[in-house]
């Protein structure tokens, strides 16, 4: 055998032209031109992918960030005692503040030095009727009777539209919402400094507004809304979904009814989403009778859907756990259970944890089978009334919020569905970051 | 020209002849499915003694093996019929929890295994789930104990929690061997315990066994015949699922009866 191999060895050269190494011969070339071609094409679809994300994020900022802040009007009033029983004891109790705020505000312009025309009816469409708003505060506040407070009221939606670049001159129409002329009162009281952008509170902490208040409009109830849905998918779904992915990976039986549990489970991992809302508007809606555009239904609907998502991937990652850990866990004696708790799940757990963080992202973005049970935008109009009732008061969530003011016709409502694509997208990195820290944390090697 | 280089010395010791018999096995069949892996083997292993598995690869050796902690049960195709019995008494009895077998029976693996946790939970796991100590101490010493018995203590016992993963794969073996002796068995399966080691940790591994032999019955299944021949005194050669022939090693290397031991230890067969 030997001799055999140094016979051959030896009888090779003769038979073929010596070649050398520095010249490349025609295989060696083209297989050389079909790597650089591949690694081409790898870098083209990276960048590709790169220049989309580019733009999303770049229209995404850019059409969201004008809903972060608003045109305010700032003033300061002092109203005295005697205009405040004045005013209490008139029929028309509102008009009579409206009076006073008139009064202030050409104070106001007077201080800043600013000579400008307007009247009230001007004042109006451009503040709206600040009468009520002084009322109420005086009321709530009655120490402040009789020492200056300063005012921020907001800008009307068109006002803010204006500054913002939403809103052109030349586009503007006389109407009983904004004359042309309220345009240079603007420009005059934003170069005193009276009207100024300022943070908007309201969008983060506020509630969905009518259809023809766009600056009243605020993303916060249906942030609540979306935060209790989701504690009900989380504390249903992980559980649910571990213990399935457990039983049906180390303890089950591989048999035809395992082997169908888990096609349907891949099959209903790739169910259209609104046929789970249209499930859940008939089982837990019209046959339990749980309350309609409640959270927790909402939770029950995704959490069908999230499932199939923690299932797999909890399966997934128990089986990438080497079954020389099994072996070592039952060869000291260790029970099946014992085994898969002490060893097997413990080693899992960053693939269980990422896969269901990823399907509870996926949950919190989730909208079409929201707005078959009811979850639409313009219910999120206050804040549920205690943690219990969270879970069953009519409420919204972040995408359906969100669809609802994209399909609104004022142009305002536009860039505050843009804002809320934003915070919803805080929302998801901060999950995102979550499951990378988890991970880290679990990770162990072996 | 295939002139084995034969082992000079063999671990001889007549006397393991007269040691009481540990394991009885007798009419053994194993069925993968449809595969036939274990034919009619019957075997009497002793204690106090080291039995080697030979033959060539997939006959029969780690299957029959894994029978005897019932390890085959994790295997749903695996199918196990016969008589094995573990000192008069019936293991594959329905009565029978493989849970308190495995306590008495032992195992140690091809590769090293320890679990990703330290050196002392390694070997403390076992007997905190079998409930053996009453006390932080006593189960401390019980944990120096078996890695004593491990060869492995004067290694670790300044870093006891440091990650078993951590060792090198001869320190992680004797760390998988310590772990086994933690649970006090009466048998120590070893299925290929050296194929991963270097020389020097196959030879601290074989010093090893040796020294277990004092209190248990242990088996081990090798591809290297030098190894059979250096720590076992009774080896069974199997080939194709049959046990061709059980005796003492010296005799299986020197006057094999069966021509077809003869031709796996000159290197004909395998």
């Amino acid at each position: 055998m030997t001799d055999a191999t140094a016979q051959g060895a030896a009888a090779a050269p003769a038979g073929k032209t010596r070649t050398s190494l520095y010249t490349l011969d025609e295989g060696t070339k083209r297989r050389n031109a079909a790597e650089a071609r591949f690694k081409a094409y790898g870098v083209t679809a990276i960048c590709a992918g790169l220049f989309f994300l580019v733009v999303l994020f770049v229209s995404i900022i850019s059409s969201g960030v004008p809903a972060f802040t608003r045109m305010v009007v700032e003033f300061d009033l002092t109203l005295t005692q005697e205009q405040y029983d004045d005013a209490e004891s008139q029929v028309l109790k509102t008009a009579a503040y409206q009076a006073v705020f008139i009064e202030a505000f050409e104070a106001e312009l007077n201080e800043a030095g600013v000579d400008a025309e307007f009247d009230a009816a001007a004042l109006e469409r451009m503040v709206g009727k600040t009468g009520g708003i002084i009322r109420s505060h005086f009321q709530a506040n009655p120490d402040d009777i009789g020492s200056p407070v300063t005012f921020e009221l907001p800008a009307a939606s068109r006002i803010d539209g204006y500054f913002n670049g939403r809103l052109k001159r030349e586009d503007v129409q006389d109407s009983r919402f904004l004359m042309v002329s309220d345009l240079d009162l603007a420009d005059t009281l934003y170069e005193a400094g009276i009207i100024h952008n300022a943070f908007n509170w309201t969008f983060i902490f506020g509630s969905d507004s009518g259809v023809d208040n766009p600056g009243g409009a605020g993303i916060g109830v249906s942030v609540v809304g979306s935060f209790f849905m989701m504690l009900v998918v989380l504390a249903l779904s992980l559980p649910i979904g571990v213990a399935a992915s457990i039983y049906l990976e180390e303890f089950a039986a591989k048999n035809w009814f395992t082997d169908l549990i888990e096609v349907n489970i891949s099959n209903l991992a790739a169910v259209p989403s609104i046929v789970f809302g249209i499930l859940g508007l008939a089982v837990f809606i019209q046959f339990m009778g749980l309350p309609q555009s409640a959270p927790l239904v909402g939770g029950l609907v995704l959490t069908l859907m999230t499932l199939p998502t923690i299932i797999i991937a909890t399966r997934s990652s128990l089986k990438a756990v080497p079954p020389s850990i099994r072996d070592a866990a039952l060869g000291v004696g260790a029970s099946k259970m014992q085994a898969v708790f002490h060893h097997v799940l413990p080693l899992a757990m960053p693939g269980i944890l990422t896969g269901t963080i990823i399907g509870l992202a996926q949950a919190l973005g989730e909208t079409a089978p929201l707005l078959l049970i009811g979850m639409v935008g313009f219910v999120a109009r206050a804040y549920p009334e205690g943690f219990m009732s969270g879970f069953t008061e009519a409420n919204s969530v972040m995408p359906a919020q969100i669809y609802t003011w994209a399909a609104r016709a004022d142009q305002s409502f536009y860039e505050k569905a843009w804002g809320g694509i934003i915070i919803l997208l805080i929302f998801l990195l901060t999950m995102n970051i979550i499951a990378i820290i988890l991970r880290r944390r679990f990770e162990r090697r072996w | 020209m295939a002139e084995e280089k034969m082992p000079e010395q063999f671990s001889v010791d007549p006397s393991v002849n007269e040691h009481e018999i540990k394991f009885h096995c007798e009419n053994c069949q194993v069925y993968y499915g449809e595969n036939h892996a274990i034919k009619d083997v019957e075997v009497d292993l002793l204690d106090k003694t080291v039995t080697a598995f030979i033959g060539p690869s997939g006959c029969g050796k780690s299957t029959f093996l894994r029978c005897l902690n019932r390890m085959n049960d994790t295997i749903d195709v695996a199918r196990v019929e016969g008589t094995f019995q573990l000192d008069g008494e019936e293991i594959y009895d329905k009565q029978v929890d493989p849970v308190q077998l495995r306590a008495k029976v032992g195992m140690v693996f091809q590769k090293p295994n320890p679990f990703p946790k330290s050196i002392y939970d390694n070997v403390a796991y076992g007997p905190k789930i079998h409930g053996l100590t009453k006390s932080k101490a006593e189960l401390d010493e019980l944990v120096e104990k078996a890695l004593r018995r491990g060869a492995i203590w004067d290694e670790v016992k300044d870093r006891l929690d440091a990650p078993g993963t951590g060792l090198s794969g001869g320190q992680q073996q004797r760390l998988c061997i310590a772990r086994a002796v933690a649970t006090e068995p009466e048998v120590l399966l070893m299925d290929e315990p050296c194929s991963a080691l270097d020389p020097i940790a196959t030879a601290q591994v074989e010093e090893l066994i040796d020294e277990l032999r004092e209190n248990y019955s242990v088996v081990i299944v090798t591809h290297s015949m030098q190894q059979a021949a250096r720590v076992s005194q009774k080896t069974a050669f199997f080939h194709l699922g049959n046990l061709v022939e059980y005796d003492d090693t010296g005799t299986i290397f020197t006057n094999p009866k069966d021509p077809r031991t003869e031709s796996y230890i000159t290197g004909r067969i395998g």
